[in-house]
């Protein structure tokens, strides 16, 4: 059986809340797309609307250095 | 406004901006890699400046390691050493150079030898036999010895002493005792006693792979042979030899024929590849008002001790050219010389596939041009970074993320904060003033100023043009938008009717008159013909002047800029580096948005030239300078007797410039701007404030996701209640977490940014 891949995986722990939905985000499946290149990860997301979250340390941690070596290809 | 489009998939090779030939004529320029000129000088290739170093630092085992290498048989070479690098030493065009016999024959006699390196090689196959003895079968048999080559020698000699003695019989007991012991030391066969003949030749011809003879063998046996004295070898008889007279023609003779040798044994051209082999001129620069120690340090006795020939060897100032990374932070940065730098630079631009890993250090050079004036020989590395970005656009390989901030602030420049107007009252207009983008965005208040002083004291009337010389595309090597630009730029002044531009800034100054091809005024030169306004006045400390790299080689601007600081009052400190010398202040080529870690360094650097206030006459360097914590004002802050204070953030710049252009049109063309007023209440934590300003998010940015959270409602609560809502704009998706103030207001706590996007996946 093929497993899944996933190079990131946040699980919200019930801790954040849809605004829009009022439901609590779960582990979604979701991908960041660059460049012409695209990576599968788990966020939270809402399961109602599809919001996805990419917290701040997030985008300043891992999802920078993955841009700053995709720009230099 | 507009959006950049990001690269695409497809990479369309389409041109290359620069030539490795191009690259090759500019890399040769740097000498940072040019032989010191006692190395040159010397007919064996010495290391001189290396030996010396060792010697300074009172190793002399190395220092005699790098001696050895050059002459197998030091002393000997030392007693007939003519010494044609201290005749060449630097130092003696100002007293006395170094020493360098008298400290070789010190190393000579202290270093101790290193027996390791010819025990544990491994040796060739080929093997030399050698006839004779005399200067050049000892030299020669060290040389090859050294190319671990297995040698024997074949002499009429009954023992070692007897051989050297032949060789050498001129050297002092000591120094021949130490010979005779590197001589057994050497891994070198002998056979002694031999009657050497016509028959012993040809029977060591069959045995060995290569053959040499002394000259006196040569003529004895074949008279009459030449020697190609270049490669000392004797191509009919395929003898390897030498002819000339002297410590010196042995020891060079053998060097060379060592060479041939070794090409022989590889079944190789002995003619080429051989290096540069005989002395030459070195085109290295060496600063002299580095050295101090002038005199030769005395000997005590009739040579030096090993104490006094490491202090001589201390007086060597190890030539090196070193002029740019002294004056540059960003060659200082990356501790490269520029020869190097720029071919690896170069070489990045030409992958295809793969990391290009020197995107960094080509667009953090500010494209300055500090380096060719200070380089002796003119290297160009604003042309090498200006090229390869260039190259880079025009093959789809150069990223978008360290220039697009910039980028899009010169499309604001040109879109939403442009203006251009005649004179209020006027038909036609003799002049237009170009404060230049930053000059708006770091003092409006001055331009302000300037722009009504202009207008009342100049006849033929003064029209106003706000925005961006395009300068900002020209350096992220963006050519098609700059295209795009001038050809607006040419437009707009088309329609103002051509006045004579008075620029602001030196380098709207100099991109203005490339795009128009006629004579672009600086408004200090207006000021320096007109006069300085009432009220103007100049500082009560002195200060630095800081030159504008956009007036480097500019004489003219330099002189009047200093003219009009006199009139205003203003004493001058002179500092290091001025003139067409200055640094960047760290803002040109866009190094602020692409390496902003560099570009401190740079304002840094140029800060560090003296403790004083320092006065410019360009905005962005104003605003770095201030940026830095040091007290700094523009030359038309002093006329104008404004204040631009503390420097703006981000979107302050982008207030200013938009504020101003709205302000204008009110009070002197009485046209209504556009309404800026936002429907809600926003305002921001201090800490957003400096988040935003770090991560280069504009407030335009923030109120786009609140304008999309109040059309959506789309936005997630975290644990403490605070919301986070997103929106993408371009190429980047914001995040904003905020809190609600009242019914329509907002509290901006905190706000990041990423480029990727990010989307719901499903199975």
């Amino acid at each position: 059986m093929a497993i899944e891949k996933n190079y990131y995986t946040i699980d919200p722990q019930g801790k954040l809340k849809c605004f829009k939905c009022g439901v609590p985000l779960e582990k979604g499946k979701a991908k960041f797309l660059y460049l012409d290149n695209g990576f599968p990860v788990e966020l939270p997301v809402c399961p109602v609307c599809g919001f996805v979250y990419v917290p701040e340390e997030l985008a300043l941690g891992k999802v920078a250095s993955v841009e700053r070596a995709l720009e230099d290809k | 406004m507009s959006q950049i489009q990001e690269r695409g998939s497809t990479h369309v090779y389409k041109v290359n901006k620069i030539s490795k030939e191009e690259m090759e004529s500019m890399v040769t320029r740097c000498v940072y890699e040019e032989a010191p000129f006692c190395s040159a000088a010397c007919p064996l290739k010495l290391d001189v400046r290396a030996m010396l170093k060792a010697a300074a630092a009172g190793d002399f085992k190395k220092a005699l390691q790098l001696y050895e290498k050059a002459a197998p048989f030091p002393l000997i070479v030392s007693a007939g050493c003519e010494a044609p690098c201290e005749k060449k030493c630097r130092l003696s065009e100002r007293g006395d150079g170094i020493a360098v016999r008298e400290i070789e024959a010190a190393v000579s006699r202290c270093g101790k030898q290193s027996r390791l390196g010819s025990i544990f090689r491994t040796k060739k196959k080929k093997t030399a036999a050698i006839l004779g003895s005399g200067l050049f079968p000892l030299f020669l048999a060290g040389e090859l010895e050294k190319k671990a080559y297995p040698v024997t020698v074949f002499c009429e000699q009954e023992n070692p002493e007897d051989f050297l003695r032949c060789a050498a019989g001129f050297l002092d007991d000591e120094a021949f005792r130490l010979e005779l012991g590197r001589l057994k030391g050497k891994d070198i066969q002998f056979s002694f006693g031999c009657r050497i003949d016509a028959a012993f030749l040809e029977e060591k011809r069959q045995r060995f792979d290569m053959v040499c003879v002394s000259e006196s063998i040569l003529d004895a046996l074949l008279p009459g042979s030449t020697v190609i004295p270049e490669l000392m070898y004797c191509e009919e008889e395929k003898l390897i030899a030498c002819r000339g007279e002297g410590v010196m023609a042995a020891a060079v003779g053998a060097k060379k024929a060592a060479l041939t040798a070794d090409r022989l044994a590889q079944n190789l051209d002995p003619r080429s590849m051989r290096g540069t082999e005989d002395p030459f001129e070195s085109r290295l620069y060496t600063d002299l008002d580095e050295a101090k120690a002038l005199t030769c340090i005395p000997k005590s006795g009739d040579r030096y001790t090993e104490a006094e020939a490491a202090e001589e060897a201390k007086r060597c100032i190890q030539c090196h050219c070193e002029e740019c990374m002294k004056s540059c932070a960003y060659l200082e940065h990356y501790k490269k010389y520029p020869g190097l730098l720029a071919r690896e630079i170069y070489n990045n631009t030409q992958i295809i596939m793969g990391d290009h890993q020197l995107n960094k250090p080509m667009n953090a050079c500010t494209l300055c041009g500090q380096c060719t004036a200070v380089c002796p020989n003119g290297f160009d590395m604003a042309r090498v970074c200006a090229s390869a970005r260039r190259n880079m656009v025009s093959t789809d390989k150069m990223p978008l993320a360290p220039h697009e901030f910039a980028l899009m602030d010169m499309l604001f420049s040109n879109g939403d904060a442009f203006l251009s107007r005649l004179q209020p009252g006027k038909e036609q207009c003799r002049f237009v003033f170009f404060p230049g983008c930053q000059a708006a965005a770091v003092a409006p208040a001055t331009v302000r100023a300037a722009y009504l002083d202009l207008c009342a004291r100049l006849s033929g009337g003064v029209a106003l043009m706000l925005g961006c010389c395009g300068a900002i595309c020209d350096w992220a090597g963006r050519y098609e938008m700059q295209d795009t630009t001038r050809a607006f730029l040419l437009s707009e002044l088309s329609k103002l009717g051509d006045p004579v531009i008075i620029a602001g800034c030196p380098t709207c100054r100099k991109e203005l008159s490339e795009l128009t091809g006629r004579e672009v005024k600086g408004i200090w030169e207006i000021l320096d013909e007109i006069g300085l306004p009432d009220g103007a006045k100049g500082m009560d400390r002195p200060a630095a002047l800081h030159d504008a790299c956009g007036a480097r080689g500019d004489a003219r601007t330099q002189e009047t800029v200093r003219r009009l600081a006199e009139k205003l009052g203003v004493t001058l400190t002179e500092t290091p580096y001025s003139g067409d010398r200055a640094p960047c202040c760290g803002y040109g080529g866009l190094t602020a948005y692409a390496n902003p870690e560099v570009a401190d360094e740079i304002t840094q650097k140029a800060l560090s030239r003296s403790d004083a206030p320092y006065v410019s006459y360009c905005m962005a360097c104003r605003d770095r300078f201030a940026r830095q914590g040091r007290e700094s004002r523009h030359l038309l802050e002093l006329v104008y007797g404004t204040d631009a204070g503390s420097p703006p953030d981000i979107s302050e710049k982008r207030w200013n410039r938009l504020t101003l252009k709205n302000e204008l049109l009110q009070e002197l063309w009485l046209e209504e701007p556009k309404e800026m007023k936002l429907d809600y209440e926003l305002n921001y934590t201090d800490e957003a404030r400096k988040l935003m300003d770090g991560r280069m998010i504009l407030t335009d940015d923030v109120i786009a996701v609140l304008d999309a959270f109040r059309e959506n409602g789309e936005a997630i609560e975290d644990e403490d209640g605070l919301l986070v809502a997103r929106h993408r704009v371009g190429n980047a998706t914001f995040w904003v977490k905020f809190s609600m103030a009242g019914d329509n207001g907002y509290l901006v706590h905190r706000a990041w940014s990423h480029r990727m996007n990010v989307v719901k996946r499903e199975g």
